[in-house]
């Protein structure tokens, strides 16, 4: 006994090398590649190049196979592969007889404190979501405020001296430098944690098990992070990283426990499962939008939009209470920064302002230009795509170097200094210094005293504060050449930003395109007629510009919708909003699909979407599923346990478990699906049939056990087997699943898709006429097909 | 809707008044009527009592009449001498105040000129609007500010205190607002150096001018600059130096000139130059990342695309 339980204590050794081990990958594409097969020497080494795929579902690239076909077909990386490296969550839950058991005996006190420790946890998600959106906003504007003032006072200095090509180089050389500091701890420390996160917390929420997103140093990475990028002047927002940050913590608070750190708290250990963190990582989700934007019902809209197959009407009440309690604590402690302790309407890191004033109102006649903007916001969206689809190839085939992807982020940096330098120098749209400094940087440069420059409003400012200047500016503080050259600009700076390894979200950049282009169509319809009041303030068509550009560029619906209209504060418009979001979506998607999607498929993800495609009925199960399976005996050796775990070609998943292998070939019955995380848990805890026996005090293997392991398990080869040991049996009873879902072999592809994406399911096993196991349905057997230009296309698998 | 009724109910004598000029007068009455349904039957007594003494309004009857139209109430609704005396005593310093205003309107010259005016006006108002009790044991608050809807002096002063906020006056004169402050004259004596200074060198060429004046224009510039961050500035500073400024960029040109423009233009050049060396050397020198592809296992009779295309085709 003693000696099982001295033995048990593996985990953190695992952890270990595991950590050492996932050198993987982010879904941007920037990535350190290991091949794999060079790896096979040396143990530790070969235990990490094994580890990255140990993801493999049901995949196999057999030894015969490779002889047979030669060396496996190499190509460049493009959008129509499915990574190896990505596995499912296990949504289904596994009721096999230690779960009945634990059931049994809790008590009915037990379930309602399960309840409340959920509604607890729902706002401790709010309240650190709200707390970090806090700490980032305080640091972005102190550090950015101190930027600001250094080149201010350099440039002021220049501009009486001469010699305004040094401020230049000191304005370069700063932003370079945060941007350096960004692009290193991202690149060298967590590639997962560049750009959004949006598409990876997509994926999450969708099933894909996304190797380290939802860790405590991708956490820290990206907060640390965002703070740098946006001080270093980049075109980016903190808006995206706040949501990853927000399901981070979602994912760390409910779990009780920081596997990082080696702390367990011992508390919330029920939560210890993917379905259970799925529910929380929505919800933090929810609270990271709602702390971005200040709007509540946008963050529970936008977990509902990308994350839900399984809604309840408690879940979504309790993520509305993690997104309300989130905004609050924003306020609450903005409020005390601001020194107005307990003022609670300061809503939202991106603050639009308010839309009150009655030259803000809008009418019926102007609907019809406002969906015509939404044409040109999904147009110029789809455009924005395309670029950034070549770009981010581009970048995943030559720019995968850790150091050329730093390289590159101090590039953009500096480019986007210098631009936004040469626009200002060479502006001569002077205005009037207003009597309350909305500007806070004002720089006068040759403009004449008490003026100052209009296009330094607009880059010489963090990006949250241009967009609120180009909302609510007074009439005829930009002219349009500004404008202009200024969308135009931004617009590629922004684009070219975007997929760099720095850790930074797009949601602000697309406003501030829109903003500045939507504006200058409210300057140019208000010069066509001689009425200037007809079109009154040219502010409304900047938050109209902002709506068809970012929804063009991201291309979500009810949320985005519902988050504009929170965060202008104004629900008269909601339906200009709406409206302008409908056109630019698909406007946008006759061209090109959302950025989101586009970087999804580019990480060679197995997204399932809502829907098999379309025209694939003929397609049956026969067809889609991986055959011939690898099954397990119920009570199976431990030895030929061991061999197909640590079988380094068939990194499978899942094992159904079978009455008796009979010949070869021959499918047998099915009796339950076993997975490979519990299998190692097995071995480790050594529960043989013999030792059972021969100790009859052994402790009976628990839940418990199961839980203290996830969710990283140990690879195969942390588990050491003796000889002897091989030899006994394993009873797998008690702890497969007695119940797997099963389908017919004549069964179509879209009934097949309907049950896996609507049952969250991880493997599906396909069995004939007498419940013989013929064939494994995974997800990546699903993702495969799409709809391409030539009809059904099929995605081939890659190791990534 | 009692606006309706009471039109129709009277319409014959509406009508009837119309002959005789009047419609004006009791469309006002309606109106009000309306606006405040409270009032109304107390109004429409009126009204009535109006109309129906109708007779009296006569063509003949002129103007002052219609003023005088109350006789005066008894002793005690009347506001008292005291407080009539404080009316008196609000409205020549009212007066006073405004006639001092207007021609300090433009330059604005408000604070320097007017402060000592809004000091007394606001002394009377202070004492009306107090809750201290006067001679004969009366407040004035109730009686005078407060009695009627209108509350028009009321009104009045809060138009020119707005007027004082906005101008901010407070910041440039001394405590007792009896003239400007320590930092308002030193102020104005600069500008006065650098007014002297523009009109010395004002002829002929104003390279000279900007040469010469730069050091008390940039003294003044500051100085201004200064008061603006510990917020101590005025209206009328703040146009005297919007003024001054004006001269100095616009009229004399004396703003800072472009610059050696060469040296901007070939570090920016430089910047822009380096992403595209970056990214062909990437594409040249780094070698292509490539996936290996994989033959996922099938069942044997059925294979992927090509078994598609049959399908499809």
């Amino acid at each position: 006994m003693a000696n099982i339980t001295k033995k048990v204590s593996w985990s953190s050794r695992g952890d270990e090398s595991g950590a050492a081990g996932e050198e993987t990958p982010l879904l941007n594409g920037s990535e350190q590649s290991r091949p794999l097969r060079q790896m096979s020497s040396g143990s530790t080494v070969f235990q990490i190049g094994r580890l990255s795929t140990v993801d493999l579902d049901e995949e196999i690239t057999t030894e015969e196979q490779d002889s047979a076909r030669g060396r496996p077909k190499e190509i460049p990386h493009n959008e129509k592969l499915l990574s190896l490296k990505f596995e499912s969550l296990d949504y289904d839950n596994i009721e096999n007889q230690l779960f009945l058991e634990e059931e049994r005996r809790m008590s009915f006190m037990a379930f309602r404190c399960l309840e409340i420790s959920r509604w607890v946890i729902c706002g401790l998600i709010g309240f650190l979501t709200g707390l970090i959106a806090c700490f980032i906003d305080i640091a972005v504007e102190q550090l950015a405020g101190l930027k600001y003032k250094l080149i201010k006072e350099n440039i002021v200095k220049f501009t009486e001296a001469g010699g305004l090509s040094i401020s230049l180089l000191l304005w370069v050389a700063l932003n370079s430098f945060c941007v350096m500091w960004g692009s290193i701890i991202v690149a060298f420390i967590e590639p997962i944690a560049a750009g959004s996160g949006i598409p990876q917390i997509k994926c999450f929420l969708n099933g894909v098990k996304v190797p380290r997103v939802v860790r405590l140093k991708t956490l820290v990475v990206k907060v640390v992070g965002v703070i740098f990028s946006v001080v270093g002047g980049l075109a980016v927002g903190k808006e995206g990283p706040m949501i990853h940050s927000g399901a981070v913590l979602a994912a760390g608070v409910s779990q009780g426990r920081s596997t990082s750190l080696k702390k367990d708290f011992k508390i919330f250990e029920y939560f210890r499962r993917d379905t259970e963190k799925r529910d929380f990582v929505s919800a933090g989700a929810a609270a990271g939008v709602s702390a971005a934007f200040g709007a509540p019902v946008g963050g529970v809209l936008f977990s509902l939009e990308e994350g839900a197959s399984f809604w309840n009407q408690m879940l979504t009440w309790r993520i509305f209470f993690a997104s309300m309690i989130s905004t609050f604590t924003l306020n609450f402690f903005l409020s005390i920064y601001h020194n107005k302790p307990g003022e609670l309407s300061n809503p939202g890191l991106i603050n639009f302002g308010r839309f009150e004033s009655e030259a803000m109102e809008y009418n019926l006649y102007e609907i019809p230009l406002f969906i015509a903007m939404g044409a040109i916001g999904g147009g110029l969206g789809a455009f924005f795509n395309f670029l950034n689809y070549w770009l981010t190839i581009f970048r995943i085939r030559y720019v995968h170097r850790p150091c050329l992807q730093v390289m590159e982020a101090m590039l953009v940096a500096a480019v986007t200094a210098t631009v936004a330098f040469i626009m200002i120098y060479f502006s001569t749209d002077c205005q009037p210094l207003g009597p309350d400094h909305t500007e806070e940087y004002p720089l006068q440069l040759f403009c004449a005293d008490g003026e100052y420059n209009s296009m330094a409003t607009t880059f010489f400012n963090t990006p949250e504060r241009s967009v609120r200047s180009l909302f609510h500016n007074p009439t005829g503080t930009y002219n349009s050449l500004t404008l202009g050259l200024f969308t135009l600009t931004y617009f590629f700076l922004a684009c070219w930003t975007y997929g760099l390894a720095v850790s930074a979200g797009v949601f602000i950049p697309s406003l501030l395109i829109g903003a500045a282009w939507g504006r200058l169509c409210g300057i140019l319809l208000a010069s066509t007629t001689s009425t200037a009041s007809m079109w009154a303030d040219p502010g409304k068509y900047a938050l109209i510009g902002a709506a068809a550009q970012l929804g063009g560029i991201v291309r979500m619906t009810l949320s985005l919708t519902v988050i504009m209209v929170e965060a202008t504060g104004n629900v008269t418009y909601g339906l200009p909003i709406m409206l302008v979001l409908m056109t630019a979506k698909i406007v946008g998607d006759y061209f090109q699909e959302g950025l989101y999607d586009l970087h999804i498929k580019l990480g060679s993800v197995p997204f399932l979407h809502w829907e098999a495609p379309a025209t694939s009925h003929w397609l049956t199960a026969r067809e889609v599923m991986s055959s011939p399976v690898t099954c397990l005996n119920r009570i199976e050796k431990v030895g030929t346990i061991v061999d197909t775990l640590s079988n380094t070609s068939t990194n499978h998943n899942g094992f159904p478990v079978v009455v008796q292998v009979s010949g070869d070939d021959e499918p047998a019955k099915l009796c339950g699906l076993i997975l490979r995380s519990q299998l190692i848990v097995l071995l480790k805890h050594k529960v043989f049939v013999e030792l059972a026996r021969s100790r009859l005090t052994q402790r009976k293997l628990q839940l418990k056990d199961f839980r203290d392991a996830y969710p990283r398990f140990p690879p195969i080869q942390s588990i050491h087997v003796s000889q002897d040991e091989r030899e006994c049996m394993m009873d797998l009873t008690e702890f497969m699943n007695p119940t797997p879902y099963t389908v017919p072999q004549d069964t179509s592809l879209p009934r097949v898709f309907k049950l896996f994406r609507a049952l969250g399911l991880r493997h599906l096993v396909v069995v004939d006429d007498d419940n013989r196991v013929v064939g494994l349905v995974t997800r990546k057997d699903l993702a495969r097909y799409h709809v391409g230009k030539h009809g059904l296309e099929e995605l081939h698998l890659a190791q990534t | 809707m009692s606006l309706h009724r009471y039109e129709l109910g009277f319409l014959l004598i509406i009508l009837n008044i119309y002959s005789l000029g009047l419609i004006d007068a009791v469309n006002v009455t309606a109106s009000d009527s309306a606006a405040n349904p409270l009032q109304a039957p107390s109004y429409q007594s009126h009204g009535s009592s109006a109309v129906v003494s109708s007779p009296v309004y006569k063509p003949a009857v002129d103007s002052s009449y219609s003023i005088n139209l109350l006789s005066s109430f008894p002793e005690d609704v009347e506001i008292s001498e005291y407080c009539s005396e404080m009316l008196r005593l609000f409205g020549q310093r009212y007066v006073a105040y405004v006639n001092c205003l207007i021609p300090a309107a433009r330059p604005v010259r408000v604070c320097q000129n007017c402060s000592p005016e809004y000091k007394s006006l606001s002394d009377v108002f202070l004492n009306i609007s107090s809750d201290q009790m006067g001679p004969g044991n009366v407040s004035c608050r109730d009686s005078i500010l407060r009695s009627d809807r209108l509350m028009l002096v009321f009104l009045l002063y809060g138009n020119l205190a707005t007027i004082w906020e906005k101008s901010n006056c407070k910041q440039c004169v001394t405590t007792d607002f009896k003239g400007p402050n320590n930092d308002t004259l030193y102020y104005l004596t600069l500008l006065n150096q650098t007014i002297t200074c523009f009109e010395k060198y004002k002829e002929g060429n104003h390279t000279e001018l900007c040469k010469n004046c730069i050091p008390t224009y940039k003294d003044l510039n500051d100085m201004y600059s200064g008061m603006e961050k510990n917020s101590t500035l005025c209206i009328d500073l703040e146009d005297s130096m919007n003024m001054t400024r004006k001269l100095w960029s616009k009229n004399f040109g004396c703003s800072y000139p472009h610059g050696e423009t060469i040296p901007v233009i070939a570090v920016s050049s430089f910047m822009l130059f380096l992403p595209i060396i970056f990214y062909l050397s990437s594409f040249l020198h780094s070698e292509q990342k490539k996936r290996k592809l994989i033959h996922p296992k099938r069942a044997k009779s059925h294979n992927s695309l090509m078994n598609i295309q049959d399908k499809q085709s």
